[in-house]
């Protein structure tokens, strides 16, 4: 995909493009630079959703599509006309967000009153001033366990609450998926309400997020929402023939976007008549008024080979195929194995995903039709014993299967998570839980376990010099592994109390690009400066947990997938591209 | 169920205890108005019965009014929710209150025998319950002194039609409107009975306004509900209200509940209701001001001077509830003329009266969205960071709860089977949870302001609704339930003509007619506005009435409850309100209950103090209620100390 495709992606806007100028003000009628402006239609396309509510598979919708650009030091941005009714909103830290039905000269921006600048601060800051009663482990535990799904610290998070209701989040939360450790929940019910309650009464302890910086002007962001309140784009892939392929985790549905015209086709994954709803794990979100995940569509790699997306349906025991010719899926039944979780191609078209919850390591073998599957080594004969007995827990219908009880020393499970293939074709996967890496030999099958420094292995990618970048979660740093050398260097993120989930390696620009969940930004590290920028994100409540990059252009691509979705600004599930402009 | 009281909290109780019972000695506390004063605080500074001795309380004086011998079967639908108040010495110095059916009798207060009544003779068709909350007392200082009518009485009636009456004798004020009456629905060609009113109205700088009660879910569009001002002398028309203007396909967005004023300020506070249909609004696109809003409007032009809308494309019938409480905020030196606004939700909305500015930061909290083909729900809607919800709005499958294993697997089994996302969840064509359903949370009670403590004590129900859109043909209305609420063990279907569906609400229980989430099932909270937040809590009411067999002892699990409370210099809270007959009195400080009394009915009325003669006296009107499907009564007791 080249930069001028990229940039004709506007056309919905400016088929003849003739551009206007904005220029964003303060109350003094002085120009603000960094101000952020987003154009987006004022009507949404109608969308086919007649499959009981659903997009029925094989149809094609067109998303709305939203653009935001930064004004420059001259508080200046430029848009090309629009041919579709439009509408602006201008947005600056400390300033309320203006909205405009057409683009005029100027736009005068309010400041906020102290009372609403505090509020407005993102969830990390607030997260920062929350000691826990000074027991670190408890705050890893409570972060590790309690921020990956969506933010932790925004304003209606921060409400008194008691600690009655407290522990009633908790608790529910815990029947969602998280894995707060029983014997924590009191405590952390108590400290949530002492630490939020005393941060209320002293918001002036909260430190004041990031500033904007100047590379805004730089770049501009595009967002194509698709689905609902209820759908949520979990990972995605670019694909060589020029279309984003995003899974939508809650709707067992594949979008195939078309980014230059915001229309995108529905592809529906089956499932087994007999298939109840969260598929063999069960469904833990029976109250939810909409779910249809029977499959969990949730990472994607693509065949270099013949260009089939390989997914990895973390409710089943298979492996998907979407043949990207004849847009059917194929499934590929394993035969053992529990959550398939991340997924990678190597260079020889054998596919390698983690099994997080068996603790293995898949491979699929195309040629011969065949999985290998990779015991990583429990941690101790407790949990080796569980490994062996998941089949027989499987057997057991969801509802009657008995629930595992996390305890903060042993953490559950080890769960392999990020997995990436480096250059030389050894394949890398973390733990989370067990903060150790793993290396597989992909020739002999060896397998070598090192130990991970920090806490909370997510999700890790291969530099072009066969270096490892991980994210470890609750200790917020990136982290890099010299394989070579066996040496962990851990970098601070440039913002403070972040959650790092995903990262990925822009190889040729040798740049690291890190979500950040809690701070409604994504950052980006440059290798060989070690230097940081921070861009922020156009909605509030901005939850990534994959991160794309366009080789012929840098451009950065990442979904908005906040659980639940209509917790985040908008409501929609959106996927976001960073382009770079050009001078 | 009982929360730690904070260190200080009684002794900044006994503090004000102490100031409040030396002021006594030079005000004489009186009741001059249905909230106690015009800002709906249901506080009096009277403190002979205190803490110490409220244990001794006896029966002063009951009072019949004949309801029961008058008007025979139609007593079944009646609510009695009616708060007596005290009139000046000026005014004869009366207990005056009225009946469902709107007679008003005037009481000698000591001795509770009748002086004088007033009938309206009010049309009783429809099927409608009928409640009168009270009546409203005003000098008119354009009539002479001595005269007829200088004192009078303002009753707005089931009928529309809001009548003046004498203070000193109960005849019509004949130079008000029509022989003493307006007319107030006009010519609507309404149904009969679709609109009444309930509450008392406000009368104020020679202004008297009232607002109405609509059913406002069994057809698209119902009457609008507009609120009217008078002139308090002669009744002319002054100006009108319509919280719904540019909504051509809703109604009523009605003011039910008392309003306060802020005579001072010439300012009204207007409570406004569900725009129609409660639990459709496809056809009413937008958030639908000033629909479920707290509206200040100038007294005497009726513009707006500042909303806040607690629920943005209302649909779960969150009328606004409660009376607006008006009092002062002192925090950090500061004191701020300030309102406080319960909402059936549960929460504590707090401003400046005069300016609408939250006093607690109100945060957007994302909701999730409809699933109703074309229904726009809001994406977010308000709530205060502080103080706390007053009830918690989550009920999973895990939290059932039951007698036995069987009803609470029951129960287990319809949670899990419900959609449910807490509050704010929209019903859909799939049984839904409502928590708390249209009952609330907090009712009209409202609350009880401990004088100038910032301490707000609250009466709050706890039991969860579901609620279901069932596809209908669009035929004429079929008729259905009218009810406000489900009745327990009861499913409420109601026809929402002029939309593709009926609601059908009901009250989500066990086999055994148990409610499905843990007790308390009604509750009494204490609420430090000024820390934002939960002091204490406590369950109010015992159940043992409420089985097929009355137990012979109290069970106290909490009722579900309606009526409100007051506070006193005292350091107690009086309150009935519960479906066990009980009235009971709690000492502020921590929620013990000090004494309760056994009624013949329950008493879902708001009771009420005063001294008189140097006594001071606690009545409480005690009348049943119908939708609970309790026994009715039109008993007024009055409680003393004695000599």
């Amino acid at each position: 995909m080249h930069f001028h495709t990229l940039m004709a992606g506007l056309f919905l806007f400016a088929p003849l493009a003739q551009a206007d100028t904005l220029t964003v003000k303060n109350e003094k009628g002085e120009p603000m630079a960094r101000a952020m402006v987003t154009q987006s239609p004022i009507s949404q396309p109608e969308a086919d959703l007649s499959d009981d509510g659903y997009a029925p598979d094989g149809v094609t919708n067109t998303s709305a599509v939203a653009l935001t650009r930064f004004t420059d030091s001259a508080g200046e941005v430029e848009f090309d006309s629009a041919t579709l009714p439009v509408r602006y909103r201008a947005r600056a830290q400390g300033y309320v967000d203006s909205y405009l039905d057409a683009l005029e000269d100027e736009v005068i921006l309010q400041p906020m009153t102290e009372e609403q600048y505090i509020a407005s601060y993102p969830s990390n800051v607030w997260l920062s001033q929350l000691s826990f009663g000074g027991d670190e482990e408890l705050k890893k535990a409570f972060l590790l366990n309690c921020a990956f799904c969506h933010q932790q610290a925004s304003p209606f998070m921060r409400n008194e609450r008691t600690r009655e209701q407290w522990l009633s989040v908790i608790e529910r939360m815990n029947t969602y998926g998280a894995r707060l450790p029983d014997e924590d929940h009191a405590q952390v019910a108590k400290l949530l309400q002492e630490e939020y309650r005393q941060l209320r009464e002293h918001p002036e302890q909260v430190p004041e997020p990031r500033a904007w910086e100047p590379q805004l002007s730089e770049i501009e962001m595009t967002e194509w929402p698709i689905g609902d309140g209820f759908s949520q784009m979990h990972d995605f892939l670019l694909h060589p023939n020029g279309f984003i392929y995003i899974g939508d985790n809650l709707f067992d549905r594949i979008y195939e976007l078309d980014p230059d015209t915001g229309a995108y086709t529905v592809y529906k994954v089956p499932h087994d008549e007999d298939m109840g709803l969260g598929g063999i794990m069960g469904n833990r979100f029976k109250v939810f008024p909409k779910m249809y995940n029977y499959m969990g569509v949730h990472s994607f790699a693509y065949s270099k080979k013949d260009g089939n997306i390989f997914i990895t349906p973390s409710m089943q025991q298979a492996l998907l195929e979407f043949d990207i010719k004849t847009k059917q899926f194929i499934s590929h039944e394993m035969p053992g194995g529990y959550y398939p979780h991340t997924i990678r191609v190597d260079d020889k078209d054998r596919v390698w995903f983690t099994l997080a919850l068996s603790s293995q390591v898949a491979m699929f073998d195309r040629t011969e039709g065949e999985f290998t599957l990779y015991d990583l080594p429990a941690r101790g004969v407790m949990e080796w014993l569980i490994f062996k007995s998941l089949p027989i827990m499987f057997s057991i219908s969801p509802e009657n299967r008995p629930q595992p009880s996390p305890d903060r020393e042993s953490t559950g499970l080890p769960m392999p998570y990020g997995i990436d293939i480096a250059p030389d074709g050894m394949v890398w996967v973390a733990r989370l839980y067990a903060n150790d890496l793993a290396s597989i030999d992909p020739d002999s099958g060896e397998i070598t376990m090192i130990d991970f420094p920090f806490n909370g292995p997510r999700r890790l990618r291969i530099d072009a010099d066969g270096n490892l970048w991980i994210v470890a979660f609750q200790d917020s740093l990136l982290v890099k592994y010299v394989p070579g050398t066996g040496t962990f260097t851990s970098y601070d993120l440039p913002v403070i109390n972040e959650v790092p989930y995903a990262l990925n390696v822009d190889r040729d620009r040798g740049v690291v690009w890190v979500n950040g969940n809690q701070s409604d930004t994504i950052l980006s590290f440059d290798i060989a400066s070690e230097s940081w920028k921070v861009y922020p994100m156009p909605r509030q409540r901005f939850f990534t947990r994959d991160i794309e990059i366009s080789e012929e252009d840098g451009a950065v691509y990442t979904t908005n997938s906040h659980f639940p979705t209509w917790q985040s600004e908008g409501g929609v599930p959106t996927l976001l591209r960073i382009t770079p402009l050009s001078e | 169920m009982r929360s730690p009281v904070p260190d200080s909290l009684p002794s900044l109780i006994s503090s004000l205890i102490l100031l409040c019972c030396t002021f006594t000695a030079t005000a004489a506390p009186h009741w001059l108005h249905y909230g106690g004063d015009q800002g709906g605080r249901h506080y009096s500074e009277a403190g002979q019965i205190n803490r110490s001795n409220v244990d001794q309380l006896e029966v002063a004086w009951v009072f019949q009014s004949g309801d029961m011998e008058r008007y025979g079967e139609e007593m079944g639908n009646t609510s009695t929710q009616s708060t007596p108040i005290l009139l000046p010495e000026a005014a004869g110095q009366s207990l005056v209150y009225c009946t469902p059916f709107n007679r008003v009798i005037a009481l000698d207060p000591a001795d509770g025998s009748r002086r004088w009544s007033f009938d309206p003779k009010i049309d009783r068709g429809g099927d409608r319950p009928f409640r009168c909350r009270g009546v409203s007392y005003a000098e008119e200082p354009r009539a002479a002194a001595g005269d007829t009518c200088r004192h009078r009485l303002y009753m707005s009636t089931h009928d529309r039609r809001l009548w003046a009456i004498d203070a000193t004798t109960g005849k019509p004020c004949t130079g008000f409107g029509e022989g003493g009456k307006v007319l107030l629905s006009g010519d609507q060609g309404l149904v009969p009975g679709e609109v009444s009113n309930s509450s008392a109205p406000v009368v104020a700088a020679g202004i008297v306004v009232t607002g109405s009660t609509v059913i406002d879910f069994v057809r698209a569009t119902t009457p609008r509900g507009t609120v009217m001002a008078f002139d308090s002398y002669n009744g002319k028309p002054l100006w009108q209200f319509d919280p719904l203007v540019g909504y051509p396909n809703s109604g009523s967005a009605n003011v039910w509940a008392p309003i306060s004023v802020d005579v001072e300020n010439a300012l009204l506070y207007l409570p406004t209701s569900a725009a129609s249909p409660d639990y459709y609004g496809v056809d009413r696109p937008g958030d639908g001001l000033y629909a479920n809003s707290v509206v200040a409007l100038d007294l005497h032009s009726g513009r707006v001077r500042w909303h806040f809308q607690h629920v943005r494309h209302d649909l779960w019938d969150y009328d606004t509830p409660a009376q607006p409480i008006l009092f002062d905020w002192r925090k950090n030196g500061e004191v701020i003329p300030a309102l406080a606004q319960l909402t059936k939700q549960g929460f504590v909305f707090v401003f400046n009266r005069l300016t609408g500015a939250p006093l607690w930061e109100i945060t957007e909290q994302p909701v999730p969205p409809s699933q109703i083909p074309g229904e726009r729900s809001a994406a977010t809607q308000p709530k205060p960071i502080a103080p706390p919800q007053l009830l918690n709005p989550f009920l999973m499958p895990s939290d059932a709860w039951g007698l036995t294993p069987w009803d609470r697997g029951n129960c287990a089994r319809q949670l899990a089977e419900l959609e449910n996302l807490g509050l704010f969840t929209p019903n859909s064509e799939q049984l839904t949870l409502m928590f708390p359903g249209s009952l609330g949370g907090p009712n009209w009670g409202g609350g009880a302001l401990l004088g100038d403590s910032g301490l707000l004590l609250v009466n709050v129900n706890n039991v969860a609704f579901t609620g279901q859109l069932i596809p209908a043909p669009q035929s004429a209305d079929s008729g259905g339930d009218r009810q406000d609420h489900p009745a327990a063990g009861h499913r409420m279907r109601v026809t929402m003509k002029g939309t593709p569906y009926d609601i059908e609400i009901g009250s989500l229980q066990s086999p055994l007619g148990i409610p499905c989430n843990p007790p308390p099932w009604g509750k009494l909270v204490a609420v430090d506005l000024f820390k934002g937040t939960i002091a204490w809590e406590t369950a109010l009411g015992s159940v043992h009435e409420m089985g097929p067999v009355t137990a012979p002892f109290h069970i106290e699990w909490g009722t579900p409850n309606l009526g409100g409370g007051i506070a006193t210099a005292g350091g107690l809270f009086f309150i009935g309100a519960t479906m066990d007959r009980q009235i009971r009195a709690f000492d502020v400080s921590n929620g013990d209950t000090l004494w309760q009394y056994t009624l013949p009915v329950d008493a879902t009325a708001t009771p009420m103090t005063y001294e008189y003669k140097g006594r001071q006296y606690v009545v409480i009107n005690a009348g049943g209620h119908h939708m609970f499907g309790r026994d009715a009564g039109d008993y007024v007791y009055a409680f003393v100390l004695p000599h």
